[in-house]
């Protein structure tokens, strides 16, 4: 790894900044490493995306509204979704993933001697760039939803912004609490293939779903939050009670994941000593 | 000695080897039991899909598809699915990068024909993980049960059996490929996205546009999935000629798969493994 300024030297919000652009610098340069395959994976990454609005357009051959929803309207959602998609592989899971490596082969020492916040630089450290297309087909298939249906008011725009962001904090909570289970038991690199499927059912509007797994999908795995409530805020369908069931449960979610990560730091043994 | 003597005496050997490497495959799956069931639960994509089409069908049926008919045809998809899974491509892939493949060389035992027993020695176990699943869909929509007649039975379970085979001889095809690419789980992953939307995983091959059928039926994906699901499920006219059709699969592919092996493996040697 190249000398960077240590960033320990500075103070407050620019000690943070210079973190976070050492950080990204470094896990570029981790991706960048292995051309071939990243070419494949966004061949890949773009035959997925389009595998995932193929069956939506499939359904509508058939129906014209599906639990209240138009074709445009769940194209919207499922623009969200391979945002949501995106952001996860770019993001959340090669850095959680090498948490669990961490802990296995105890590299995760290094990791916790360093003067910043652990939590931060391990859910940082690295990037996955050739997911970056997921955001990418989100954003087209976004705009092609939205072009046919009429334009979203700009507080519509606005919530629905917050409604993601509130939807992307509860993941990565969600994230992190799996995560942790690798303190405790060591061999759970599955269970976040586990978290990966489970989030694959965001990819319809939730309306589809009924009883307790429509609880499951906005409370305990809550991809609606990502996924349908920022579609319903643009759509002007979102309720008072729909934002604030968003920002109770992206609260919760946080905070219990940064109570379980410290507990977990606490009981973490290091795999040398 | 002949080459027919040679050959005679090749089989003979495997033949006798195949219960001990059936035992041996059913240990291992149970030693690491928790990373299976984890496995087996990832693939709950047929899941999400019925949700989508159950939605669509509230209203009545598509295309001859009522609620129950989904739910029965994905039900069905989600067991064919996990009796035909395998993991060989993923295995090789490996084994040639790594060059673990070297000692598998020296054994008297094909190393393909080892997977073989392993994947087949694991589908016991997934039918226990999968019965607590068939139970909670059995609750939530009693009329998804139902008894083929003897025929379908019959047909159904020699084209399960087919289908196993092609699914894990398509694996090993693409695994093989390692010899000559490094990497081939990329390529994988899209004959797995064509797979989903042509081979009946993501829809009902019936439901398929026009052309898109008659695409699909002259190319080799239903015959991994969707014939075996269609003939239990008495949906085709012409079971016995749609396992004919697997049968020729299975040749063809069986086929190719002897000739890369015998090439791949020049070029693996070639390599200085």
């Amino acid at each position: 790894m190249p000398e960077a300024p240590l960033p320990a030297m500075r103070r407050g919000p620019a000690r943070w900044i210079s973190v976070l652009a050492a950080l990204g610098r470094v896990a570029l340069m981790n991706a960048a490493a292995y051309r071939a395959s990243f070419v494949v994976d966004v061949l890949v990454g773009a035959v997925a995306s389009v595998g995932v609005v193929l069956p939506l357009l499939f359904v509508y051959e058939h129906a014209g509204s599906v639990a209240g929803w138009t074709l445009h309207q769940a194209l919207l959602v499922t623009a969200f979704f391979l945002v949501l998609q995106g952001l996860v592989g770019l993001l959340v899971e090669p850095n959680l993933g090498a948490v669990v490596e961490g802990v296995r082969s105890g590299s995760l020492d290094y990791l916790v001697l360093k003067p910043v916040d652990a939590q931060l630089v391990a859910s940082l450290q690295r990037v996955a760039p050739a997911k970056a297309w997921d955001v990418l087909a989100g954003l087209v298939v976004g705009a092609w939803a939205l072009a046919h249906l009429p334009p979203p008011t700009w507080q519509g725009a606005l919530l629905a912004l917050g409604l993601l962001l509130a939807g992307l904090a509860a993941i990565y909570g969600v994230w992190v609490l799996v995560i942790c289970t690798s303190f405790w038991f060591v061999r759970v690199d599955n269970l976040r293939f586990l978290l990966t499927a489970a989030l694959d059912a965001g990819r319809w509007p939730v309306g589809v779903y009924r009883g307790w797994v429509r609880l499951l999908l906005t409370v305990v795995v809550p991809v609606a939050l990502v996924t349908s409530f920022p579609a319903m805020a643009l759509l002007g369908t979102a309720r008072p009670g729909t934002v604030l069931h968003a920002l109770v449960v992206a609260g919760g979610l946080l905070w219990a994941s940064r109570l379980t990560w410290r507990g977990a730091l606490r009981h973490y043994t290091s795999a040398s000593s | 000695m002949s080459a027919g003597a040679r050959a005679g005496g090749w089989l003979a050997r495997h033949l006798r080897a195949t219960p001990t490497l059936l035992r041996v495959g059913f240990a291992s799956m149970v030693a690491y039991r928790a990373e299976m069931v984890v496995w087996i639960l990832t693939a709950s994509l047929p899941l999400v899909m019925l949700a989508l089409w159950n939605a669509a069908a509230a209203d009545g049926p598509v295309s001859g598809f009522g609620q129950a008919e989904f739910a029965r045809y994905f039900t069905a998809t989600l067991v064919v699915r996990q009796l035909t899974g395998a993991w060989v491509v993923w295995e090789l892939n490996h084994q040639v990068r790594t060059g673990a493949l070297s000692p598998q060389l020296l054994r008297p035992v094909h190393p393909l024909a080892q997977n073989l027993a392993e994947t087949a020695a694991a589908v016991p176990f997934r039918l226990v993980v999968l019965a607590p699943i068939l139970a909670l869909l059995l609750a939530w929509r009693p009329d998804i049960a139902w008894l083929p007649s003897p025929t379908q039975a019959l047909l159904g379970l020699l084209s399960v059996v087919l289908a196993f085979l092609l699914s894990w001889l398509v694996q090993a095809i693409f695994g093989m490929l390692a010899f000559w690419l490094e990497q081939s789980l990329g390529l994988f992953s899209l004959w797995f996205a064509a797979y989903a939307v042509l081979g009946g995983y993501f829809l009902p091959v019936a439901l398929l546009p026009g052309p898109v059928r008659e695409a699909a039926a002259w190319l080799p994906f239903q015959a991994t999935l969707a014939t075996p699901v269609e003939v239990l499920l008495g949906l085709r006219d012409d079971p016995v000629h749609a396992v004919l059709v697997q049968l020729l699969w299975v040749v063809l592919a069986l086929g190719t798969c002897a000739g890369m092996w015998r090439r791949g493996l020049v070029r693996y040697g070639a390599v200085g493994a």
